[in-house]
């Protein structure tokens, strides 16, 4: 279809004003925070389902692509438009539409930030457990679709357990639910197969979420290290010991002086490596929970232990952590973040060959990462205006992917596959088992139309 | 400025930006627009995509350039600080060599070439709000030398709406016996309009006339109630007297025992930080600590204050290109303003004034506004 005709189309459904489509725009949609670009051939901005469902429908009659997006900050490329067609952004349906703190739920639409909704639950003393490092932008319905993770997913699990049923537009434009508002709903479990799916099989137009009861007691430590074995070992140990924090994040030395650069989270300087350790639950018996831990952490050569005294010190640290990728880029202007996953005791070993990577690339590697889930999150540095050297990135980044899983790991965490992973999906999938999941993406796309391009390789038949 | 300068001055800068998107939860125009070209990030790739030949200077850009605050709530929030607002400046300021720009830019520097104010009136009429006061002294503070210049400001002294600022101060300064003078209509605007529009090379002309003013009256402080033109006088002037804005200025007169506080004033109040008094320049605690010295004051915070305060819609002279946008902005404002239940928004900057209480007073919200002299006049008794 030309493309004059697809925006009148468009125009038809959303009206005038909710059509973008100019040369400027079609820049703006076409990257994300991924190192990929793609251009789309217009941008359609839904106020409600039956719009989504409208366009859907029209782009399926057409046999053009379509592909959903929030806030765009995706970092493998999921939201770029590599075949152009059209962007469904979701800005316009961000409203909270139900808290039911008796039947601990909530309904959202695609467009909420992750981070609205836990504010909006915290006068009820109620928390969203998943808590992506971009939660005060990122949306709803990129969670859905990436399977966002988190610091604190290591306790509680990431957004699949979470979301417990959606409304979704199918590539035909229909409306579906799946899943519910109980916690076991019967038939196929659609959700679970949804949730993670990048797009490539349904657009979640309102998603049903669990809510939990704010923990009674938070503490929060930070353990300071002057080898980046010994913090791995901790990991290992506490993890060991039977203990599963709230959360267990590592960040290195190249992290920590970018980070204290950028914010003066009270990280020290001159430590190889730092632990954030935080509990959660019942004040009963934490502190005897902290002194376990502690206990582990001397063992393992700890420089020191702090706890933070108050909830702004907590947020202080937690602002360092956070903001760890962005503070990367005052060393240099850009950044791959890898997202790849070790088993917990191959930490120190695979940590060890990252770096070796680094050096035989010449790159610098910052590591920051959910170290109790042993997913890892290398960013190697570098100026995307040096083609050379960008070459360069993607060549260790996929060498940093081979690395996890050949450690028996894998090559997401939480960030998704998009078009940055797909050919090493192979390192972890047999043709077989990507034929496994062609099936599934026919059986729901058949035309290809939804977020083509992304997640799995080409395999022969 | 020349495409080329435009690479050589910001290229690094907004190549520092990954796109990672944390902008768009804090941006006042994303937040009411919900688009990408308002976004921080946007505009950065924009400039970026300029700078590299990758598109050009669309009418599109032209939108989008001239609608940011210039609240830098961005880069503040943003971990590797990009500068997008010099990026947004420098674009406009190439935008203006291409004369690509919203009509009101014409407009206004005309009347700013012709009579060295905003609203294109008689310069001698800046000080025409002085009529309304009572026991004015006889020099009308036009005096030929002072320690102190009050250097008043367009939009303070032209709208009628906000001339209580420049009438409430002389009143606090007289009680405090300051030896001050304004400039009448020999001040000249101080050349932040033609920042904002991309035109900073016609301000020379502008701050050598102020800044000879002052040299002249013999002053030693130079005191603005207007954010705006003090962190313009701050960034751009050169003088050997020292500057303060109206809220540094009467703390220390509050310090020195020459304020004191006979009346007080008996309500619940939030304060709304200005974009160039707080972010820009850094002066988050004079005003709170003169709110705080008010006996039966009571000062409640809003969600979003200090370092993070949302900008009231009025900056980067939004109001006068888009008012719609602008308009926007001042609704969640009022929002954040009323559900701290306070009874009276206090702020120390005319713009901000205008934006929130023009829209309270257009859609009938019931909201008080007050400028922080107007408090401390009320509070002196």
């Amino acid at each position: 279809m030309e493309r004059e005709k697809l925006i009148e189309e468009s125009i038809k459904i959303v009206g005038k004003e909710n059509v973008l489509s100019s040369e400027t725009d079609l820049l703006l949609y076409g990257y994300d925070a991924s190192l990929f670009r793609g251009k789309p051939d217009c941008i359609v901005l839904p106020g409600s389902t039956e719009e989504v469902s409208k366009i859907v429908k029209f782009a399926h009659e057409a046999g053009i692509h379509v592909l959903g997006r929030g806030s765009g900050t995706n970092l493998s490329g999921g939201t770029i438009p590599t075949q152009g067609g059209i962007i469904i952004h979701f800005s316009r349906m961000n409203k909270i539409l139900e808290i039911d703190i008796e039947n601990q739920r909530a309904v959202v639409e695609p467009g909420v930030f992750t981070l609205a909704l836990k504010n909006a639950l915290a006068r009820y003393g109620y928390v969203y457990q998943p808590d992506p490092a971009s939660e005060k932008v990122s949306t709803f319905g990129g969670n859905f679709g990436e399977n966002s993770g988190g610091p604190h997913c290591l306790k509680y699990g990431v957004t699949t357990n979470h979301i417990l049923g959606a409304e979704v537009v199918l590539s035909n434009g229909e409306v579906v639910q799946v899943g519910g508002k109980s916690l076991d709903n019967p038939g196929y479990d659609l959700t679970g197969l949804l949730v993670g799916s990048e797009g490539t099989l349904g657009i979640a137009t309102k998603l049903i979420l669990r809510i939990m009861p704010k923990p009674e007691a938070v503490k929060t430590m930070l353990a300071i290290y002057n080898s980046l074995e010994d913090a791995g070992k901790t990991v290992s140990a506490i993890i060991g010991d039977g203990i599963v924090p709230a959360t267990l994040e590592m960040l290195d030395k190249l992290t920590i002086k970018a980070v204290e650069e950028s914010i003066h989270a009270g990280f020290p300087l001159d430590a190889e490596a730092v632990l954030i350790i935080e509990l959660d639950g019942l004040k009963d018996g934490m502190e005897r929970l902290a002194e376990r831990i502690m206990e582990i952490c001397k063992k393992n050569n700890v420089r020191e232990v702090k706890a933070a005294k108050n909830e702004a010190e907590r947020m202080q640290l937690w602002a360092g952590r956070k903001g760890a990728f962005g503070a990367i880029a005052r060393l240099r202007p850009n950044y791959l973040v890898c997202d790849g996953t070790v088993p917990r005791t191959k930490l120190p070993e695979v940590l060890a060959k990252v770096m070796e990577v680094g050096r035989k690339y010449e790159l610098s590697i910052a590591n920051v990462f959910h170290a109790g889930d042993g997913n890892l999150h290398p960013l190697i540095l570098f100026d995307e205006r040096n083609e050379e050297e960008l070459r360069k990135v993607h060549l260790a980044g996929s060498e940093i992917m081979k690395l996890c899983a050949d450690a028996g790991g894998t090559i997401s965490g939480e960030h998704g596959i998009g078009t940055e992973k797909k050919k090493e999906m192979l390192f972890v999938f047999t043709p077989q088992d990507i034929r496994a999941m062609e099936k599934v993406k026919r059986a729901f796309d058949p035309e290809d139309l939804y977020n083509p391009g992304k997640v799995l390789p080409e395999v022969e038949a | 400025m020349k495409q080329e300068d435009l690479k050589t001055l910001l290229y690094d800068e907004i190549a520092k930006c990954n796109r990672c998107g944390f902008c768009l939860a804090h941006c006042p125009i994303y937040s009411v627009t919900g688009r990408e070209w308002a976004t921080p990030r946007g505009k950065n790739a924009l400039v970026r995509a300029i700078i590299e030949g990758k598109i050009g200077w669309t009418p599109e850009i032209e939108d989008t350039l001239f609608r940011c605050t210039g609240c830098r709530l961005c880069t503040q929030t943003c971990f590797p600080a990009v500068e997008t607002n010099q990026g947004v400046l420098a674009g406009r300021a190439c935008l203006a060599e291409m004369k690509q720009y919203p009509k009101i830019v014409d407009r206004v520097s005309k009347a700013l070439e012709n009579n060295f104010n905003i609203s294109d009136e008689p310069n001698e009429e800046r000080i025409a709000w002085v009529e309304f006061l009572k026991d004015v002294p006889g020099h009308m503070y036009q005096k030929e030398k002072a320690k102190v210049l009050y250097f008043v400001g367009c939009v303070a002294s032209f709208f009628p709406l906000v001339q209580k600022i420049p009438q409430a101060f002389v009143q606090i300064l007289d009680k405090g016996e300051v030896d001050f003078s304004t400039l009448g209509g020999e001040e000249w605007c101080c050349g932040f309009p033609l920042i904002q529009m991309g035109m900073p090379d016609k301000m020379e002309k502008l701050i050598d006339h102020n800044q000879e003013k002052v040299e002249q009256l013999g002053a030693e402080t130079v005191v603005f109630a207007c954010p705006s033109c003090y962190h313009t006088w701050k960034e751009k002037y050169k003088i050997n007297a020292e500057m303060l804005h109206s809220t540094q200025f009467m703390e220390r007169l509050i310090n020195e025992g020459k304020i004191k506080f006979k009346k007080g004033f008996n309500k619940t109040v939030t304060y709304h930080d200005p974009c160039d008094l707080g972010r820009n320049s850094k002066v988050f605690d004079p005003p709170r600590d003169i709110l705080k010295a008010i006996p039966g004051l009571q000062l409640i915070e809003m969600a979003n204050n200090r370092q993070l305060c949302i900008c009231c819609g009025g900056g980067g002279d939004l109001e006068m290109i888009d008012p719609e946008l602008s308009a926007a902005i001042a609704e969640r404002k009022i929002q954040e303003i009323k559900d701290t239940g306070a009874e009276v928004v206090v702020t120390s900057c005319q713009q901000c004034i205008r934006t929130i209480s023009g829209y309270a007073r257009k859609k009938e919200i019931d909201l008080k506004v007050m400028d922080i002299t107007e408090v401390v006049l009320e509070a002196m008794g």
